[in-house]
């Protein structure tokens, strides 16, 4: 009987709540703008109850009182808060959530390996969207990475903020990466940037400056990492077709051409979900004849995606991506001669390259947003390239990436990502010899947010490289960060990280004659090392229809030993006897000073919306004495002092005009070798005198005007180098003049 | 976790203390110690050091400093080794190219280099071989 009452009361009382206070509370929370729903959002009642949304944007669960108060929280948007009287058993309560000021709420993962608004980053980053970048008529990931204010890309090596001199193409001091998975070879340690899936990117997020302790070795100047889009509601597909020409260069006398040199280009992708699968295909086919005698290429690139989120385990998903393409080209080396041929490759250095690339990258994670969540992830890799003529040059690599990586949160103070990595390359070669590869890494980041508004980022990596069972020392890196929301929209950041990168096979082991050039490997080079650090304010801009961000960013970065081709007399490794060429060296020493900023804003009146965005840095880079630690007079190879890039794009009704404004000052130093009175006509015959008269910056405008003939088709006519500008990259290497492309494009 | 963070921790900075990469090896010693003096210089096999001759300008004393700077002879510049520490580098304004030696004998009495270096009148490269004796 003693037992009897305290039961009676708990039935009656959980009977009375649930009849006063149990009732439901469920709806569905969407974008205000898109209708789009959007998963894992927040919702945390005043009673501390609550849930997060499904992937179709849906939330459910019972309330604690008659009346509640919720909030809806979700990054990249302004929290939501309802107060809600429960007077029936089930309470619906869609909610539509309008995005804060966008520039200032892009989501992006590169900089901390996890999601994070682009605001509150203790580093400088760059987002490309490819609504940006598709509209410019561009197709080649090379040439939208080198338009950017920041960065040059000279002949396939990328240099961000004078990070990188040109080291003909092999060791990339900046790592790319397709959804956060590293693609450099593993034979030149070079981006392949023909392969990159441009036809299915959603956006490109650019990290400038050292990030080895997130990405390892080859991170040293920063890293793009090239995030491919995930299906939405509703199926989504996009195509276009390309043609352009050519124009007369400004000088004509190196016109070499009697029939037009075209360019065509077609590219499809769609993306769409099934029951709980995603699925995504894209396919760009390209013939460019090229404005260069000996320079033309014809590729085709195919990339397959497929994701299942798992009905039975919320939050569990994996699958498998693939990216793929063939290319058959003649890279343009050395050229003919400065008076008539700078637009002819000298047949010397002529050698045709069948290329093939593939990787497969299986992955699954689990996310539990509001806990943990665990990435496994792999890639294999392989690249094949073949030279029909000089067959000695022919190389074959395959490598195999995996990684782990936990996101845990321990509480609203402390966050950690925590991981290991596994590299492993083969290279068979009659070019490097035959040779293996190993990398391993552990890595840990540690997130504090000590204060509101206020959050501290410190990382450690620790990595040993071997090739050919050789280990190399342990290399430790370090970073660390801080990000504080002085204002609403006002927030000030400071970073210093660590880069390390570990010589590329083609560094040490390259053998080869190109043209007059030989190359003579050195199996000694050492890795390089450095470090960056930078402070920075982002200020976000709302003023009545007017959005948009501006950003100010004071750098340096130091590094040591850094790898370049040296000319001088080297013996040869077998026979002994001392011939003239070019030999990867650990030579210099470099500091880089400068300060970037950039802005974006976004005017709207009536049926007119203009985006004017753009970027000036200014860079002094210099080498040190690293007995002293102080400065010398020498300016760094290959760097500019400063670039600028000036963007608008309007929409009007069914037009849209696209204009766009790049100028980059003067090279303030170059190889010796092209300069010498002993090399300099060997090597490039007529380059001394050029360089004499023409090494004095460029300005170049694009513009672009397209039209909507329908919901889904729209016409464009891009006029790239509108000016027939005539410039140059690196040494030699003359720079596209005038073309004009017309474009169909779709998307539905 | 904790434990991991903490092991994570230690590995780093055992690694950091552990590593030092700049220490000086055993040649790098014996070839900064001493000031050298020029005993024979060679091209093709004959004397190149008097008045005139091809090495003449590199008679007299050398000093490989420790802070990469050092005298060749009659030249100022930089040098550093390469190739696991089995060449030589030489570069200096006077120079029209750095210069590549292949150290052929490094005691601390005596120093021997070789190398070819273009002669630019008839093309074909001239063999030297320069030995220089502690002072």
């Amino acid at each position: 009987m003693r037992y009897y009452f305290p039961l009676a009361a708990l039935i009656i009382t959980s009977f009375l709540n649930s009849a006063i206070s149990q009732g439901v509370i469920e709806g569905r929370v969407y974008d205000s703008h898109t209708g789009e729903s959007i998963h894992s959002v927040y919702i945390i009642s005043n009673d501390n109850r609550g849930t997060v949304t499904d992937e179709n944007g849906f939330y459910s669960f019972k309330a604690g009182s008659d009346t509640i108060g919720i909030i809806f929280q979700f990054i990249g948007y302004k929290s939501e808060k309802r107060t809600v009287n429960i007077i029936t058993d089930t309470t619906r309560l869609d909610i539509a959530m309008d995005m804060d000021i966008k520039e200032l709420d892009q989501i992006v993962v590169s900089a901390d390996r996890t999601e994070r608004r682009v605001a509150e980053l203790t580093v400088s980053m760059d987002i490309l969207k490819s609504s940006d970048f598709l509209k410019n008529h561009i197709t080649d990931a090379q040439e939208l990475i080198t338009k950017s204010s920041s960065i040059e890309v000279l002949d396939g090596q990328a240099s961000i903020r004078g990070g990188s001199g040109f080291s003909y193409g092999v060791g990339s001091r900046v790592l790319a990466l397709i959804d956060g998975l590293p693609v450099v070879s593993p034979d030149a340690g070079n981006i392949k940037w023909q392969f990159l899936p441009l036809e299915n990117i959603e956006q490109i997020e650019i990290i400038k400056g050292a990030s080895s302790v997130l990405y390892g070795s080859s991170a040293l100047n920063g890293i793009i990492n090239f995030r491919t889009a995930d299906a939405t509601s509703h199926p989504e597909t996009r195509f276009y077709a390309e043609t352009g020409m050519f124009g007369k260069p400004q000088n004509s006398s190196w016109k070499w051409w009697n029939t037009s040199r075209i360019f065509s280009s077609a590219s499809f992708s769609h993306l769409r979900k099934l029951g709980h699968n995603d699925i995504g295909i894209g396919l760009t086919l390209l013939s460019d004849n090229s404005y260069r005698k000996y320079n033309d290429e014809k590729l085709a690139r195919l990339s397959f995606r497929f994701k299942h989120r798992n009905e039975k385990i919320k939050g569990l998903a994996y699958g498998l991506n693939i990216s793929s393409g063939i290319t058959r080209k003649t890279d343009f080396i050395l050229w003919e001669d400065a008076e008539y041929g700078a637009l002819k490759q000298d047949t010397s250095s002529v050698s045709e390259l069948t290329g093939t690339f593939m990787a497969v990258d299986p992955y699954l994670s689990f996310d539990k947003s509001d806990r943990f969540r665990h990435d496994i992830r792999a890639r294999f890799q392989l690249s094949d390239n073949r030279f029909p003529v000089r067959i000695n040059n022919n190389s074959n690599a395959y490598s195999l990436y995996a990684e782990y990586q936990g996101s845990f949160r321990i509480s609203d103070l402390l966050s950690i990502t925590a991981g290991a990595a596994e590299t492993y390359s083969n290279v068979r070669s009659n070019f490097y010899g035959d040779h293996e590869g190993m990398n391993f890494a552990g890595f840990s980041q540690f997130e504090v947010n000590p204060f509101h508004r206020l959050k501290l980022v410190a990382g450690l990596r620790v990595e040993q490289n071997s090739l050919d069972k050789k280990n190399d020392r342990i290399v430790p890196v370090f970073r660390t960060g801080i990000n504080w929301q002085a204002a609403e929209y006002t927030f000030i950041r400071g970073s210093f990280g660590q880069g390390y990168r570990y010589p590329s096979i083609a560094e040490k082991y390259a053998s080869t004659t190109l043209g007059s050039v030989k190359i003579f490997p050195n199996p000694y080079v050492d890795a390089e090392s450095g470090w960056s650090t930078e402070i920075g304010i982002k200020q976000g801009v709302k003023l009545g229809k007017t959005t948009g961000q501006a950003d100010l960013s004071i750098f340096m970065s130091k590094n040591s030993d850094m790898i370049e081709y040296v000319f001088s007399n080297y013996p040869d490794p077998v026979t002994g006897l001392f011939d003239f060429g070019f030999q990867a060296t650990n030579v210099e020493q470099s500091k880089v000073y400068g300060f970037e900023t950039e802005f974006s804003l976004n005017f709207s009146s009536g049926n007119m919306n203009t985006i004017l965005s753009g970027g000036y840095t200014y860079i002094y880079p210099v080498e040190f004495n690293p007995a002293s630690n102080s400065n010398t007079d020498t300016y760094l190879k290959y760097r500019r002092k400063h670039s600028l890039k000036l963007e608008s794009n309007t929409f009007y009704k069914k037009f849209q005009f696209n204009f766009l404004v790049y100028f980059k000052s003067k090279i303030l130093n170059i190889d010796d070798v092209f300069l010498n009175e002993m090399t300099r006509e060997q090597i490039l015959p007529g380059f001394y005198d050029y360089w004499q008269d023409h090494n004095t910056g460029y300005l170049l405008i694009d513009e672009i005007i397209g039209y909507k003939i329908s919901k889904i088709i729209t016409a464009s006519v891009a006029i790239k180098n509108a000016l027939n500008t005539e410039y140059m990259g690196r040494p030699g290497d003359i720079q596209p003049h005038r073309n004009v492309s017309l474009r169909l494009s779709g998307e539905f | 976790m904790k434990n991991l963070t903490l092991l994570f921790i230690f590995a780093v900075l055992f690694t950091t203390f552990s590593c030092n990469k700049d220490a000086e090896s055993e040649r790098f010693k014996l070839l900064t110690t001493p000031t050298w003096s020029s005993d024979s210089l060679l091209a093709n096999g004959a004397d190149a050091s008097g008045p005139g001759g091809f090495l003449e300008d590199f008679k007299g004393d050398a000093k490989f400093n420790k802070d990469g700077t050092g005298y060749f002879g009659i030249y100022e510049g930089t040098w550093r080794f390469a190739y696991d520490e089995t060449q030589i580098v030489i570069e200096t304004d006077s120079l029209p190219i750095p210069l590549t030696t292949q150290i052929a004998e490094l005691t601390a009495s005596s120093l021997k280099i070789t190398t070819s270096f273009p002669n630019i009148v008839t093309g074909i490269p001239i063999k030297i071989r320069m030995t220089f004796k502690a002072k």
